[in-house]
């Protein structure tokens, strides 16, 4: 019972993790190297605000995560921007600034165990013989919340709509007025402030360490790549293979493996269906 | 209102376009026939701005050179230089070759993301009016438009076009390998939209036939120039457009 509870929510961590990183593909078609740099990085500046301005913590989180979305945004509008098209140097732009941030914070003193977020409240309810704590309850509410705004936000707003559409045919899109630099800017402050969500409500589970940011950035690549790059269901159901082999290892093996499976889970996925799991309707696209 | 002057495309050292200049009156329907290459589509690209798009992501590949010059006067304004979403918003859509529909999202949503330029009350409006035209779309609106069949998403194509309030709607090959019937439907549509809208439509073809009877004007290109131009009457009676054209 604990595998299904403890899989559950590891597997909805893993989602909410990934999720900016595969908007923003799905929608703007950048793969955001930057992503757990700003992940990590949203931590810090919530723990700054806490506890160098001492400002409350709800606002600390609230500004947290805007400062994340607009600096997502602002790395579009001056970097990406300019090496929009190029795959290649799209890689090298994003993952350049993410390593910038993290050894950024690494060199300015984010060092050792002693940056922590307090959880949102404290105690723990016992489901089914296996005690939760209430963050990871939190976690849990916040993933499924997350995912019906996103799915109710793409298809009853305006905004929503013209993400769709950038995402299935960006020409198609711009022959009907909606501008593609616009939707590109906006879908990474949305997949960054995602990022910056994710890190607050996560972070409080463990220390802030800046090594998090580069395991952030791994998960959410093997999720993507795994569930089909860009597709949303694909993330679901890759996290959830992912966070249950996880659990598994952990419980059988050793809990030093969690890397191992979800590195050999991209293996597999690119020698066995290199489109993803959920990647099957742009497969058969390309074969047409 | 639209005044497209001494056009010129060039792909690398290929000419597509040489010197084209056309002229669009407001409330008409205007024919551009042109075989297969003849330059047609890079017309239409022009006047919608995608020529910018394209030459922009052409040269991030490291690919083809696209080069293009001439001006486009757009209701007294010139907007060779504008982006293909601000001409949009100007009022020119195009209605793409191949037609491009959203193969993952329904009908219906198709529809609302072409209204994407329009306020809730004008969609309202649209959608109504597009299902007025095109009655077949109505009992597939949740339906996925990649499993439409070719005429149904012509007709898709062309309802989430209106949907973007056009003033000049740039239809490119709307009777692509659609079947006579459904190509009787999408004439008479075309012809409809023109009264009841007013607003001007320029339409490509390969095939003369079935659009001549609804334009009023039409251009013949041929290897990317302009060799012939008359209203709808004045090209049927050129023997050489009848032979070329109309398969007589």
């Amino acid at each position: 019972m604990d595998i299904l509870v403890y899989g559950t929510i590891n597997s909805i961590i893993l989602a909410l993790m990934s999720l900016g990183f595969t908007l923003v593909y799905s929608i703007s078609r950048l793969p955001n190297f930057a992503h757990g740099a700003l992940y990590i990085a949203t931590g810090y500046t919530v723990w700054m605000l806490l506890n160098s301005l001492e400002l409350s913590y709800p606002l600390a989180i609230l500004i947290g995560i805007l400062g994340t979305a607009a600096s997502g945004a602002l790395i579009y509008r001056f970097a990406l921007i300019r090496v929009r098209g190029m795959e290649i140097s799209e890689v090298i732009a994003s993952y350049a600034i993410g390593l910038a941030i993290i050894e950024g914070l690494r060199w300015g003193g984010l060092r050792g165990s002693t940056f922590t977020l307090p959880s949102f409240m404290s105690g723990s309810i016992t489901f089914f013989d296996v005690s939760i704590d209430y963050q990871r309850l939190i976690i849990m509410v916040t993933g499924f919340a997350v995912f019906v705004m996103l799915y109710l936000f793409t298809r009853f707003t305006k905004t929503g709509l013209a993400f769709r559409g950038i995402a299935q045919d960006e020409r198609a899109s711009m022959m009907l007025g909606i501008d593609s630099d616009f939707t590109a800017i906006l879908s990474l402050a949305i997949g960054s402030g995602l990022a910056g969500l994710s890190a607050v409500i996560l972070l409080p589970l463990g220390n802030i360490v800046v090594e998090t940011g580069y395991n952030v950035l791994i998960f959410s690549i093997a999720v993507s790549i795994i569930g089909g790059l860009g597709s949303w269901s694909g993330v679901v159901v890759a996290s959830f293979i992912i966070g249950f082999a996880q659990i598994l290892t952990e419980v059988f093996l050793s809990s030093h493996y969690q890397m191992v499976v979800a590195l050999l889970a991209i293996i597999v996925t690119l020698l066995i269906k290199p489109s993803g799991i959920m990647g099957k309707q742009k497969e058969l696209e390309e074969r047409v | 209102m639209l005044k497209a002057s001494d056009l010129m495309v060039f792909y690398e050292n290929m000419l597509a376009l040489n010197n084209v200049t056309i002229d669009i009156k407001s409330n008409s329907i205007t024919g551009i026939f042109g075989s297969n290459s003849a330059g047609k589509s890079t017309l239409m690209h022009m006047i919608s701005g995608i020529i910018l798009d394209m030459q922009k992501k052409e040269e991030m590949k490291g690919g083809e050179r696209i080069s293009s010059y001439g001006t486009i006067d757009f209701e007294h304004q010139e907007i060779s230089k504008l982006k293909p979403h601000e001409r949009a918003r100007m009022g020119i859509i195009l209605c793409p070759e191949r037609r491009r529909i959203f193969a993952e999202s329904s009908v219906m949503e198709n529809l609302k993301i072409g209204a994407f330029l329009s306020t809730s009350a004008e969609t309202k409006e649209n959608l109504d009016y597009v299902l007025h035209i095109f009655p077949h779309l109505t009992k597939h609106l949740h339906r996925q438009g990649g499993f439409l069949s070719g005429g149904e998403q012509q007709m898709l194509a062309i309802g989430r076009a209106i949907m973007a309030k056009p003033k000049l709607l740039l239809l490119d090959e709307p009777l692509l390998g659609l079947s006579p019937l459904y190509q009787k439907i999408v004439v008479t549509a075309i012809k409809e939209i023109r009264n009841s809208k007013k607003i001007a439509i320029i339409i490509t073809e390969q095939y003369a036939r079935p659009i001549i009877p609804i334009i009023e004007y039409g251009y013949i290109i041929e290897n990317g120039s302009s060799v012939l131009e008359g209203t709808g009457n004045e090209l049927l009676d050129n023997p050489d457009v009848k032979s070329a054209y109309f398969g007589v």
